[in-house]
């Protein structure tokens, strides 16, 4: 058995390595794609709601959002690599953000004031809030506890996030579709 | 025309093939400078054994290993099991080869889950797989590439381990299913494994069982508001019972262990009420034993200080055939000592305590062979055959390692398992034979040694006893984290000078 017995390991040498570590990269960007666009709706929509308590939680995420974008550059120094640059990034968030409002208007027909505006946010952190929970699923497979440590806790709170976005869309809902109004 | 959907969903198996696999040769430095920061060191200095024996890594970079087997000729197989504990990340189902010429490939199957026991039998792979609503035991031929479902009506799905299959020498296949649910039902806890992905799990009796109607209560985290729910006994999640409610025993149950002949017929049950068999061996004059894991102190059924446990399955001394009634471990209601779940010494100082869930149980097939420290979380086992690695008779055991504090608030739990103890099955008593320097998983004080060994399998010329550690996984107060590559095979030999 000496021959099969040689020290072996497996998939740790540096050309698979490296191949996975581009594909986590890759993933990575999309993180950052999609946490821009989220906080980019998030601060627009703070702007169009009147109602105080409503204003104030979103408000308090915004700023959530934003420390959350701030850090994920972290996770690009946990494998090694290089973030993406901010200005390309918020001209593909433009474009990709118009995308998507113009293909959830098309199913929310029917309903009136910055309500369309708070059901896109909810969507947009739910599309957010997976794809870092991706990355961290990602960083259990490559075996690095940094990326688990960053992602971990925006997880959290970007669940918690979305608990508040649905109870505010929810109540809202009969307001912006049978009153027609605003809030 | 109605379509048969039963019909469409036979089961045929799935695909399987065997594949390349990137293995590279290790120098030792290697090992002193993984890619992995998880695990970037694995070094032998750091870890334990008796005098007169040596220890070495064979293999790094493995991905939630479970299992270890030999072909007659030295071939190595190594089942990764795919989605695991925890349940993410799924990392690839497969089987990895290590030839005696040093080729290395890997048998991949696209399975969820995956397979968590391995032998090696007449020149086929038997696999025992865990993944959906059933368990399996299958074969597959490496030389045909035919797979072969053996076994595929077990209820499974949730939290707890298929056992074996290992075989015995009058030729009879052995293996094990373990419970649906952690605690006697399934509870919120379990989450991503049963309620997640499998809400219609539950357990199975392997006898006729009344119920006391005594239901837990929790909260339902799959709906939309945190309702509160009740569940009884052998029922899925937020199905309440009913006192006196008879439940019907089925030979396919799970907490359960049974033999068959090698091709999967004539299947019988020999003992049930046993919550997690995952490891099973069979001494050299016949005789089998059956590894299982503690209650947990936490959540809404709370026990304390139950002890890991080692059962000796009387009945498979029996001729086959001849089992008319299984024997009853206990499980949902008796600890590993005998003791209720509801008896004072196993009170819990977190979570709700426990309530019996079955009136006029069957009798008590105990004692156990052997108890362990709470939460060792003794795991794959196998005896010592040979004079030539010395403790001849004594059962090897792998010991996982606490999930503690996850799973015990007591700190006294944090260090349990995380080893491979010989256990003398005759007189119940156990020493330790390998273990790190300091005790613990290597990761969390920043050693090169052992993280959690899962399975132990003596080579077949006796020589060696390989130790299968199945990596790093960080546990907090509230989950666990797995972290994939960093498994370890390790191997300890009796030095030539000592060697019988």
């Amino acid at each position: 058995m000496d021959n099969a017995t040689q020290a072996i390991l497996i998939e740790l040498d540096a050309e698979t390595r490296s191949k996975q570590l581009n594909r986590a990269e890759t993933w990575f960007r999309n993180v950052q794609l999609t946490q821009a666009s989220y906080r980019q709706l998030l601060e627009d929509t703070v702007e169009k709601i009147e109602e105080p308590h409503i204003k104030q939680y979103l408000a308090e995420m915004a700023a959530r959002a934003k420390r959350h974008e701030e850090k994920l550059p972290e996770l690009f120094a946990a494998i090694d690599r290089a973030p993406s640059d901010t200005r390309t990034l918020l001209g593909q968030v433009a474009g990709k953000a118009r995308q998507a409002l113009g293909d959830f208007i098309a199913l929310a027909g029917g309903t009136a004031g910055p309500w369309q505006d708070l059901h896109q946010v909810y969507l947009s952190n739910y599309n957010s809030m997976s794809a870092l929970a991706v990355a961290e699923q990602l960083g259990l497979a490559l075996g690095i506890p940094r990326v688990v440590e960053i992602t971990f806790g925006m997880v959290a709170e970007k669940s918690t996030d979305q608990l508040l976005l649905q109870e505010c869309v929810l109540e809202m809902s009969s307001m912006a579709i049978l009153y027609k109004d605003g809030f | 025309m109605k379509k048969d959907i039963a019909a469409e969903h036979t089961n045929t198996g799935f695909q399987i093939s065997r594949t390349r696999l990137q293995a590279r040769p290790a120098t030792p430095e290697s090992f002193h400078n993984l890619p992995t920061p998880a695990r970037p060191l694995v070094d032998a200095s750091d870890v334990v054994v008796p005098e007169g024996y040596t220890v070495e890594p064979v293999m790094a970079g493995l991905s939630f290993p479970t299992d270890i087997t030999f072909a007659d000729d030295g071939t190595i197989f190594i089942s990764e099991g795919g989605s695991s504990w925890p349940t993410r990340p799924y990392m690839p189902a497969r089987v990895i080869v290590r030839h005696p010429d040093g080729g290395t490939e890997a048998i991949t199957m696209n399975v969820q889950a995956g397979p968590r026991g391995i032998a090696w039998r007449d020149g086929e792979l038997y696999m025992a797989l865990k993944g959906g609503y059933h368990m399996q035991i299958a074969k597959y031929n490496l030389e045909t590439g035919k797979l072969s479902i053996l076994i595929d009506q077990l209820p499974s799905g949730g939290w707890h381990e298929p056992g074996g299959p290992v075989f015995g020498p009058d030729g009879m296949m052995y293996f094990g299913n373990g419970s649906v649910s952690q605690q006697g039902v399934p509870l919120p806890a379990g989450f991503t494994v049963d309620l997640a992905k499998h809400p219609n799990a539950h357990d199975v009796p392997g006898q006729d069982v009344t119920l006391t109607g005594n239901n837990v209560r929790s909260r339902d985290p799959r709906l939309p508001y945190p309702y509160l729910v009740e569940t009884g006994a052998f029922k899925p999640f937020g199905t309440p019972a009913r006192k006196g409610e008879v439940i019907k025993g089925e030979l396919f149950c799970n907490s359960a262990v049974w033999r068959s002949r090698p091709d999967g017929t004539d299947v019988e049950l020999l003992a049930w009420g046993i919550r997690n068999p995952f490891g099973m061996a069979i001494s050299e004059t016949g005789d089998l034993y059956v590894s299982d894991n503690d209650f947990e102190e936490k959540g809404e059924r709370a026990m304390a200080e139950d002890p890991d446990r080692i059962w000796h399955i009387k009945n498979a001394r029996q001729p086959f055939g001849s089992i008319r009634t299984p024997d009853w471990y206990g499980f949902p209601d008796i600890c590993g000592d005998g003791l209720p779940v509801n008896h004072e010494k196993h009170l819990p100082s977190r979570g709700t305590k426990a309530e019996l869930l079955l009136e006029n149980p069957p009798p008590w097939a105990g004692p156990a062979a052997f108890l362990e420290q709470p939460h060792s979380c003794l795991c794959k086992m196998d005896f010592c055959k040979s004079d030539a690695f010395g403790f001849k008779g004594e059962l090897f055991v792998a010991e996982w390692g606490t999930l503690a504090p996850l799973n015990s608030p007591r700190p006294e739990d944090l260090s349990h398992g995380f080893r491979v103890i010989r256990v003398d099955v005759k007189s119940g008593t156990a020493q330790p034979f390998f273990h790190n320097r300091k005790m613990g998983p290597a990761s969390s004080f920043g050693g090169g040694g052992i993280e959690r060994p899962v399975s132990c399998r003596f080579s077949p010329d006796g020589k060696s006893l390989y130790v299968l550690d199945f990596g790093v996984v960080q546990v907090t107060p509230g989950n666990m984290f797995g972290y994939a590559h960093t498994g370890v095979l390790w191997k300890i030999t009796r030095k030539e000078d000592q060697n019988g």
